[in-house]
């Protein structure tokens, strides 16, 4: 067969979307962030440069913001990550149907959906009368969850971590399962202990799978938005406000199009950033 | 007991005990629905002491103000449709992709797979400008036709399909199979897993948009399940049984279809992760 440009029929509906939605948009999101461009306000767009960049680089706002974006990254993906594989290793161990079972309950949370999970914890965390003060009240303790800057960001993490820890913990299952039977035994033969078998064979064959899900986790992680607006919307005191609760702030209560789009393209610098530097670092780890 | 018993005893009770991190909260949701709200804004044990309806009742008496039966058709229709469209257009042009021999089809993947980096968020202002020119804003298709020019589903399938054996595609060719009832007739039979999972992906991702909907929808009775609920938070946030109520029944249908695909769903995600 020949090329043949009408072969190109069959993928055209796909590619006209995807220049009007992905591509154009990519394209004029940018230009937009040259410009200061308010939705609702007389002044006509008008062309400024890099200054809404250079605004961002001075805002306050966009420090803390960043700041509280990377402490939910900081403290969410690492423990994501070892807490799915101990649950990954005790799924695998528990042979047979029941695996089933566990792996179901382990999933269950994430079948709420993010309003529905936000609503649940938001009252577990009640300073008054929810749940979790309920219980340490007996043993003398009350957490201020949700009105301390100091426990805002934690209660996030542990609501995130009930929430979102099935993923992780299926997909490192699955991993664990791909581990050809053969080597472990070979290794047992060999005198290796469990432990051994454990540090020496199977996580440096997970290498790989560990780190899809760590750049998915830590990708993810950036973005964090609804848990947080729903749970403290960005609060006490603006501590929890992450990136892109500011983004959508600037665009949809100040309708400053221009610099949030500005914002959006600093967002996706650091995710570029963060993503290399990991591929990085592995890729040394490998040599 | 021997060893090996001994060591699957306690990887079940290690998991018993774990799970109920994972469980327990769910459970408190079920039975929250059932309490009064005296009961909610006072902790005094598990179990509801006076098992109650009337939160259900309240929920769903009340379309006017709560038209929680109109967010869950909404939710149905967006989600269905979207994962639809996207599974229509992104096959077909996986399969042009990785089969015909395009003029210039490199490059254009190369450009559909680069844009697999770039995070949703930065299309979400321009992409709102666009929908405002359009006139979309605040109608379903704001949901569905931009979520259709994702990349993931083209990659997916031009991954599966470059697997798939050319001499059946060459057979029907010589049978004198359009190339589109080829497509059909042999490639969409053989696919029937990996387009089942791109489906659920794409439904179960539509079905949790909270960013989109919350952007692009203005009228209460437009909303999705995720904003709808959200509302509550703002104006019923005292009225914590009817909120958990309303929870509990947005819930159900995603828990039911769990319970019918849970094997598709987590066989796809699983996939995911080991495909680098």
């Amino acid at each position: 067969m020949k090329p043949r440009a009408s072969g190109w029929m069959f993928a055209a509906p796909y590619l006209t979307l995807f220049t009007a939605f992905v591509i154009g948009p990519l394209i004029f999101g940018f230009a937009l962030s040259l410009f200061r461009w308010e939705l609702l306000s007389n002044v006509k767009p008008t062309f400024v440069g890099f200054e809404n960049y250079v605004e961002a680089y001075r805002d306050p706002y966009v420090h803390q913001a960043l700041g509280a974006t990377l402490r939910f990254v900081w403290m969410a993906v690492p423990a994501t990550i070892l807490l799915a594989l101990v649950i990954a290793t005790g799924l695998n161990a528990v042979a047979g149907k029941r695996q089933g079972f566990w792996r179901a309950c382990i999933y269950v949370p994430h079948l709420l959906t993010v309003s529905v999970a936000s609503i649940l914890w938001r009252w577990f965390y009640n300073k008054e009368f929810g749940i979790l003060n309920a219980l340490l009240r007996p043993i003398g303790i009350e957490i201020p969850w949700l009105s301390d800057p100091a426990w805002a960001m934690p209660a996030i993490v542990l609501m995130t971590l009930w929430w979102t820890l099935g993923g992780p913990s299926v997909i490192l299952l699955s991993g664990l399962q791909n581990i050809p039977v053969s080597y472990l035994e070979a290794a047992s033969l060999d005198g290796a202990t469990p432990v051994q078998r454990y540090f020496r064979i199977i996580l440096p064959l997970m290498r790989p799978i560990l780190l899809f899900v760590t750049v998915m986790h830590v990708i993810g992680g950036f973005q964090v938005f609804g848990q947080v607006y729903m749970i403290t919307r960005g609060g006490p005191e603006l501590s929890t406000r992450s990136l892109v609760q500011y983004i959508y702030e600037t665009a949809f209560n100040n309708y400053r199009m221009g610099y949030a789009a500005a914002l959006s393209w600093i967002l996706f610098a650091v995710i570029a950033l963060f993503t290399l530097v990991q591929f990085r670092l592995m890729r040394e780890d490998r040599s | 007991m021997n060893k090996k018993s001994l060591r699957l005893f306690s990887a079940e009770v290690a998991m018993g005990v774990g799970s109920l991190f994972f469980v327990i909260p769910c459970l408190l949701l079920v039975l929250a629905a059932f309490k009064p709200d005296s009961e909610i804004v006072k902790f005094q044990g598990f179990l509801p002491k006076q098992w109650t309806l009337a939160n259900f009742q309240e929920v769903l008496g009340n379309p006017e103000e709560i038209p929680l039966l109109r967010w869950l058709f909404n939710s149905i229709t967006i989600s269905v449709s979207t994962a639809t469209l996207v599974l229509t257009v992104s096959s077909l042009a996986a399969w042009s992709m990785a089969r015909l021999r395009l003029p210039g089809k490199p490059i254009v993947y190369g450009i559909v797979l680069a844009t697999l980096m770039v995070p949703g968020q930065i299309l979400l202002v321009p992409i709102y400008l666009l929908l405002n020119t359009l006139g979309w804003l605040d109608t379903p298709l704001a949901l569905i036709v931009p979520a259709a020019g994702g990349a993931f589903g083209v990659f997916m399938l031009h991954q599966f399909f470059i697997g798939i054996p050319k001499d059946l595609e060459e057979a029907a060719a010589l049978d004198g199979c359009s190339r589109l009832s080829t497509f059909m007739n042999v490639i969409v039979p053989l696919s029937r897993a990996p387009m089942a999972t791109l489906f659920i992906f794409t439904f179960v991702g539509s079905w949790n948009d909270f960013l989109g909907p919350l952007v692009f929808l203005d009228s209460l009775e437009r909303y999705t399940l995720p904003v709808g609920i959200a509302l509550f938070q703002t104006s019923y946030f005292t009225e914590y049984g009817l909120t958990l109520a309303a929870s509990l029944l947005c819930t159900l249908p995603t828990f039911i279809a769990f319970m019918i695909f849970q094997r598709q769903l987590i066989s796809g995600m699983a996939a995911s992760g080991l495909k680098e």
